[in-house]
């Protein structure tokens, strides 16, 4: 029997080789999108999931309590880990690290061999909680000494050649410190939130510059993890430890609680105290997405095999009158659905693997095509489900004919059938009018940020980190660097225009006491205003030329209304002990999401971290050249490394970027697959109304006549389209552009333009085939029947 | 073998009732060759499709080998057409996705006959109508006639012990139609297949020993004696 149906799907598939072709290719680029997305998906799942003891590992992170509402730190306060663990019955291990994110780049050598590698500090139980296995070394013993290293398989053999023997052995840090290596872990896995490719102990960095001020209850310093006994109560625990924060200081605005740590890369986004989200609404996001483009193709194939089912009707008649049920109907033909789908599952594979590699840079991951068996198991089941979606419809309204219906009369359409199938049109178009129209709200919104006055000019300046003799010769590098060809300004600060800040409470006359307001801190050199290209509209900015500026103070517009001081320049903040100089005009230092917040500037020559090069407009390349052997020169043990802001700023849209790619590739082939199908019943439609269209053109009818006659029925599905759409697409892109501070408001016209893409596309594909059916010979058409 | 009692069967339209068959009363015993006759309109489809189950009356008693056939559920209706009916179509109804040999060996599969005692029945059916050279061809390849033999075939393989025929023979010239007639005789007086045929040829009647004339949807002669040829 199933010999038998196989052979009348093929024979089908022979007869009619064009709808075969639409529903394979339809249904295979849903299926790759499907695909795609699940590999996508299966990699965010597991995420941070490889440690053995994931479910057991907490993060403390605190909520401070701001007079603008509650923010959300991922770090604690310095001592925590240790007084966790100290007096937390319930916490096996904890431990306190300074995260790659913050630690960075350094340089390591051994000998002559010398090469920057990502760290972290960490300290004694780090080992014992996280899954990074030592290979070589003892996980108790490996962190417990100040002047330990513990090096990834990866550095191990690049700084030794091997990883046999190196226990032991002396790594110097940036030159001046030695350090001995106590373990060598396995390389740390891809989905792994936290990359490193060797570990200090945070010990060590008591003595090491930014670090040393981590040791108060105070201020945000380390994340800390903790392992939690097997069977703790966390809610329990949870409170204790808010309590303990509580009872070290009444007035503090910090609460600490804890978080489990795997779940934090897609439940990580706080607002106002309350997880909102994170990255788990991109997994939805795109799982929906891909749904839909697979739904898309379904309604192909539906739409297709109800519109052709007078070409099997005979055949079920027959099989009626000899004696086969309703139900083996419907397994038939489901049974066809999902051997179609299987095909098109083997075409999705290799469209899959074909797109990896770019899907791949979209999404910044290294995702593989792995034929093994968990991949058998969902691509079968999402072959029988997409079979039995695509099926269902059509093996139902097929199956119901009864055999003297079919045998003795004509069966002329239905108008419930044709309802169906104008209605799947129209919703088939309402999600391709809302992809184009997202599509095009999120790329005038990007290119709206990238356009943005940000209130310095961040094109044409070049960063340029401060390590080796620049440390310690900075002014001589800048003034010399200043003479440079193509060089116009250089100054340096301690803070890159993106990430991470420095900030803090200050004190000014008639300040509320209860007012905390957090102002954005940046430590400046002189020149750092001008160099940057910001605006100043009161005072002057840091210079030599006025003596008393150490002790001068910067603030932007917006600190001043917080502050509420009239006539700022001249006066004094901080009991005095800083007078205000100048007032810069806001610039924007945060993504685009955020509001301008209050900012000032003091100088800070002794801990900048970061030179801040200005290069002349359409010179860059040689100004360039001579910076970098310049340097070379000046630096040599430190390759040059520098970065133009913008592409630092970019970074920060990153996910909107990657949303921006998808949404444009998913919308393509969305409306893509929808003509598809369009294109496959505008064809049926023409082939079934020949000999109308004969007796038309007999009776004088013109070929513009036929054309419009035969695409007025589907251009008006896709108007219904445009109409159902667009107040969604309206309402949805408001609610996502809600989340940008510095936003484009809807316009009607990208509305516009959305539906009428559509219109036009929709028409070409109709159009093709009724003007073929169109300018047939009538005499011939007439022939045929 | 068939009892219909008071059978008729009419549609309702808006406030008038139009009757395609009236008060139609025919005892059919097993064995009869019997030609349902008159002119177009009067009722005889239906009849026939009532008899082969595809129709339901809208009154009356229709009872098989003593069932009550308008008490039948669709599923027993269907195992009837499985293993009691069979059918030939004035248009064939060949598939014409399916091969001779596929379109003879369709009915064996919903009675799930195994596939080796499949092969040797349509072998069989094949050989006794000379058909075996073209076993592989499509419906298309073949003349009228040898469309209608594979259709006989196929409404006989099962071993139906009724075979129903519309108008077997309106699609073919004389002498196609005289080999069908044939195959029917055959059929009938070696294998004791009872058939009911509807035609509108004479000659064609002629081959059943009893002739059932419609008219207006009503039996208006019954013919009990067999005809003289």
């Amino acid at each position: 029997m199933i010999k038998h149906y196989l052979i009348l799907f093929l024979r089908n598939i022979k007869k009619d080789k064009s709808t075969f072709l639409i529903n394979l290719l339809g249904l295979s680029t849903g299926l790759a999108c499907v695909l795609l997305i699940y590999l996508w998906v299966n990699e965010e799942l597991v995420m941070d999931k490889f440690h053995k003891n994931h479910d057991r590992i907490y993060q403390v992170i605190e909520h401070l309590d701001f007079s603008d509402g509650i923010q959300t730190y991922l770090e604690t306060s310095g001592p925590m880990a240790e007084f966790l663990a100290e007096e937390m019955p319930e916490v096996e291990y904890a431990t306190s690290t300074i995260p790659p994110e913050w630690f960075g780049e350094h340089l390591l050598s051994v000998g002559n061999n010398t090469l920057k590698a990502v760290g972290q500090l960490v300290s004694k139980d780090y080992f014992k909680i996280f899954s990074y296995e030592l290979i070589r070394g003892d996980k108790t013993e490996a962190m417990t000494d100040p002047n330990s290293i513990v090096l990834s398989r990866k550095l191990a053999n690049s700084l030794f050649g091997s990883i046999e023997n190196v226990i032991g052995k002396l790594v110097e840090f940036e030159q001046n410190r030695q350090f001995r290596v106590s373990g060598i872990f396995e390389n740390v896995p891809s989905h792994s939130t936290v990359q490193f490719d060797f570990a200090l102990s945070t010990e060590a960095s008591k003595e090491i510059p930014p670090w040393t001020s981590l040791q108060t209850w105070n201020s945000s310093g380390p994340k800390v993890y903790i392992l939690v006994k097997e069977g703790a109560n966390i809610p329990n625990l949870t409170t204790k430890i808010e309590k303990v924060r509580k009872n070290r200081d009444e007035n503090t605005i910090r609460t600490a609680t804890l978080a489990p740590f795997a779940q934090l890369y897609l439940h990580g986004k706080y607002e106002n105290g309350k997880l909102t989200g994170g990255r788990i609404q991109y997994v939805k996001l795109f799982s929906v997405i891909a749904m839909i483009i697979l739904i898309i193709a379904c309604i192909n194939f539906m739409n297709l095999s109800t519109a052709r089912a007078s070409q099997r009707l005979q055949e079920i008649g027959v099989k009626k009158a000899i004696g086969a049920q309703r139900n083996s109907f419907i397994f038939q033909f489901i049974n066809e659905s999902v051997l179609m789908a299987f095909v098109a599952l083997i075409l999705a594979t290799v469209l899959v693997w074909l797109f990896l590699p770019r899907f791949n840079t979209i999404v910044d991951k290294q995702l593989t095509l792995t034929l093994d068996m968990p991949f058998y198991i969902t691509a079968t089941s999402i072959v029988i489900l997409t079979g039995i979606l695509a099926g269902i419809y059509p093996a139902l309204y097929l199956s119901k004919f009864n055999a003297l219906t079919i045998l003795r009369e004509k069966i002329r359409s239905t108008s419930s059938e044709s309802w169906t199938r104008k209605g799947l049109v129209v919703i088939q178009f309402s999600l391709s009018i809302l992809f184009i129209i997202s599509v095009v709200v999120v790329y005038k919104q990007i290119e709206f940020i990238q356009n943005q006055n940000m209130g310095y000019e961040q094109d044409q300046i070049v960063k340029v980190n401060i390590e080796g003799t620049l440390k310690d010769r900075l002014q001589t590098f800048i003034s010399e660097a200043k003479k440079l060809p193509g060089i116009e300004n250089a100054s340096s600060t301690t803070h890159t225009m993106v990430g991470q800040n420095w900030s803090g409470t200050l004190d000014w006359e008639g300040k509320d006491p209860k007012n905390n307001t957090q102002f954005q801190i940046f430590g400046v050199d002189y020149g750092y205003i001008e160099t940057m290209g910001m605006e100043i509209i009161a005072g002057h900015g840091f210079s030599r030329e006025f003596g008393a500026d150490s002790a001068g103070i910067i603030f932007n517009e917006t600190a001043i209304r917080t502050m509420g001081i009239e006539d700022p320049i001249g006066k004094t903040v901080e009991n005095g002990r800083a007078k205000i100089i100048g007032i810069v005009k806001d610039f924007h230092f945060k993504s685009l999401h955020d509001n301008a917040e209050p900012i000032f500037m003091v100088l800070m020559p002794e801990a900048v971290k970061y030179v801040m090069v200005r290069i002349e407009a359409g010179k860059e390349r040689d100004a360039l050249e001579a910076l970098r052997t310049f340097y070379e020169d000046f630096n040599p043990d430190y390759p040059f490394e520098f970065e133009f802001l913008n592409e630092n700023f970019q970074a920060q849209y990153a996910s909107e970027q990657r949303v921006a790619t998808l949404s444009r590739y998913f919308a393509g082939l969305a409306i893509l697959i929808s003509c598809l199908g369009l294109f496959g019943l505008a064809a049926h439609t023409a082939r079934q109304r020949t000999k109308e269209i004969g007796i038309r053109k007999v009776l004088g009818a013109s070929v513009g006549n036929v054309v419009a006659l035969l695409s007025k029925d589907f251009i008006r599905l896709v108007l219904i389209a445009i109409v159902i759409a667009t107040p969604i697409a309206w309402y949805a892109m408001n609610r996502w552009l809600q989340g940008f501070a510095y936003r484009i408001d809807l316009q009607w016209w990208i509305l516009a333009a959305a539906g009428l893409v559509a219109v036009v596309i929709a028409m070409i594909t109709v159009s093709g085939q009724s003007l073929r059916a169109a300018m047939a010979d009538p005499v011939k058409s007439l022939r045929t029947e | 073998m068939i009892r219909l009692r008071n059978i008729d069967k009419y549609v309702d339209k808006k406030f008038q009732r139009t009757f395609i068959l009236k008060n139609i009363d025919l005892d059919i015993s097993e064995g009869e060759f019997i030609t349902i006759m008159g002119p177009s309109g009067a009722g005889k489809s239906t009849l026939l499709n009532i008899l082969g189950f595809l129709d339901e009356p809208s009154e009356g008693e229709h009872y098989f080998l003593n069932e009550p056939v308008h008490q039948l559920s669709e599923k027993k209706k269907s195992q009837y057409h499985r293993s009691h009916i069979g059918f030939v179509f004035q248009a064939y109804h060949l598939l014409d996705e399916l091969t001779v040999y596929e379109n003879i060996e369709m009915p064996l599969l919903y009675r799930k006959v195994k596939t080796k005692e499949r092969k040797a029945m349509v072998a069989d059916m094949l050989d006794r109508f000379n058909m075996v050279a073209k076993k592989d061809l499509f419906p298309s390849q073949l003349s009228g006639g040898q469309q209608q033999v594979v259709g006989v075939a196929r409404a006989i393989i099962g071993g139906p012990r009724l075979l129903l025929a519309d108008e077997p023979t309106g699609n073919l010239h004389s002498e196609q139609s005289q080999q069908i007639m044939e195959l029917f005789k055959r059929l009938n007086e070696n294998d004791g297949v009872t058939i009911i045929q509807v035609t509108h040829s004479d000659e064609m009647a002629s081959y059943s020993n009893r002739i059932i004339n419609l008219r207006d949807g009503t039996i208006v002669r019954k013919n009990p004696y067999r005809l003289i040829q």
